[in-house]
């Protein structure tokens, strides 16, 4: 009936989950925010694509996978073959936790968080979609162009990962200021 | 309905952890769970794990956010104003207004100028057609993808994109040019392991417009091929494929996922004579 532009109180409602979502992607909060820029951007470009009253966060989370899987893609290229590959160091981008440890009620959050940016891209950017932002499962999939069954592969190992390193340094965990 | 007697798995599990089990497994799963205290344990340490991630990041949410990304939720035009000044607020104005007044009549003007739902139908007329040619179903063939696109690219005159639905399960086939009604169409062809082909088609649409040039998607089912369809920028685009709407939607939205994250179209390149270079064209005189 109506043009149905995105709606601005939900748009900006939906920055803070988009920026958390980018620094699980991109693991530093100034490309981070770019990539949040960039996927606004293209949200508006694409404004019509949307479909009211479906999760309007789940189409700015397709968004954003797929600038960054492009960006990764040309800053490979770029960067002569540099492996930006999930399971290389730089792929693996390590975020600062910009909250101090001391403002979490237990210090085993902050050392989550740190485990967190240990596990490759694909799997950590699932971990949050599910475990966090707790969407469906085929809506995951369709954010991440990957079948279900592949979510579900995702989310075993990002999950297994996180109990054995967990499990790994049991005296960090325990030291409770 | 007699018990499943599927055996309970890891994906059960953690979909019953994470509250998305399917109601139909949900009693197998409970049962399961009162007999076997390790699957109790292991839901349980998914459910904390779950509430300890969320204690973690829920705290990123409460950080200030920057006033550039305030500014880029505004929108374009909000941003125009900042960047130009106030000749591109007027036009933005005129453009709402005529976004408005123009909006009921919209689907009968687009599909006199031939655009969505005319092209849905030819669009599935084609994908018949070709889908079921097994010997020569495109023209260039997926195994060189790069120089697939750039011929694409040049006999349409506008940057083509083939998606890459490989994570789930469609190898590219190839593409073709298709004769339009006056616009040449682009065929891009998938399969699957069990032969089922889909097809993207997209050809540049009469109105060129960023702004104007979009619409929703929409859905037919013609003959038993599914079409979702959709306008972006000053293409439209039709998938097609022999599959229900909910299996379509989940393609169609992998789909214009990656096409909405491509890099920015180019400015149409004129269709070269052949053996000539294409030549950037010049930018319009700023007015």
């Amino acid at each position: 009936m109506v043009d149905a532009p995105l709606p601005h109180p939900e748009l900006l409602a939906a920055i803070p989950r988009l920026r958390r979502y980018a620094r699980v992607l991109a693991g530093d909060a100034a490309r981070a925010d770019d990539l949040v820029q960039e996927t606004l951007a293209r949200g508006w470009e694409k404004r019509r694509l949307w479909q009211p009253g479906t999760d309007l966060r789940a189409w700015l989370f397709t968004i954003m996978h797929n600038v960054f899987v492009n960006q990764r893609a040309s800053a490979s290229r770029e960067a002569m073959n540099v492996s930006l590959d999930a399971d290389t160091e730089t792929g693996r981008a390590a975020w600062q936790v910009a909250v101090p440890p001391q403002q979490f009620t237990r210090v085993e959050l902050g050392e989550l968080l740190q485990q967190v940016g240990r596990l490759p891209v694909e799997q950590r950017e699932t971990l949050l979609l599910a475990a966090v932002e707790e969407l469906k499962y085929e809506e995951i999939a369709a954010t991440l162009s990957v079948p279900v069954g592949t979510v579900m592969s995702r989310l075993s190992r990002a999950r297994d990962k996180l109990r054995r390193m967990a499990d790994e340094r049991p005296a960090a965990l325990k030291r409770v200021k | 309905m007699p018990m499943n007697p599927m055996p309970i798995n890891d994906d059960d599990l953690q979909a019953y952890a994470d509250g998305q089990l399917a109601e139909e497994r949900r009693d197998a799963v409970e049962l399961a769970l009162a007999r076997d205290a390790s699957l109790a344990a292991r839901v349980t340490a998914i459910r904390e794990q779950n509430a300890a991630l969320r204690d973690a990041f829920d705290p990123w949410l409460d950080e200030r956010v920057p006033p550039r990304l305030i500014a880029a939720a505004e929108g374009p035009a909000h941003r125009g104003i900042l960047a130009r000044g106030w000749p591109a607020l007027a036009a933005a104005a005129t453009l709402l207004l005529g976004v408005a007044i123009g909006w009921l009549g919209r689907d009968a003007m687009l599909e006199r100028a031939g655009t969505p739902t005319s092209f849905a139908r030819e669009a599935a007329i084609t994908h018949v057609l070709y889908t079921a040619d097994q010997r020569r179903p495109v023209e260039v063939w997926a195994n060189e993808e790069a120089s697939l696109a750039r011929w694409l690219t040049r006999r349409m005159g506008t940057q083509a994109h083939i998606p890459d639905l490989g994570p789930l399960g469609y190898t590219l086939v190839g593409g073709r040019l298709v004769a339009g009604n006056e616009k040449p169409t682009g065929l891009v062809m998938y399969e699957n392991l069990d032969k089922q082909r889909l097809t993207l088609q997209w050809r540049l649409t009469r109105e060129k417009s960023a702004e104007a040039g979009e619409t929703a998607f929409r859905y037919v089912h013609e003959d038993g091929v599914s079409v979702f369809h959709w306008v972006d920028d000053d293409c439209a685009y039709a998938l097609s494929g022999p599959f229900d709407r909910q299996r379509m939607l989940g393609l169609a939205r992998v789909v214009y996922g990656q096409l909405a994250a491509a890099p920015k179209t180019t400015p149409a390149v004129p269709a070269p004579a052949p053996g000539t270079a294409p030549r950037a064209p010049a930018e319009p005189p700023k007015t």
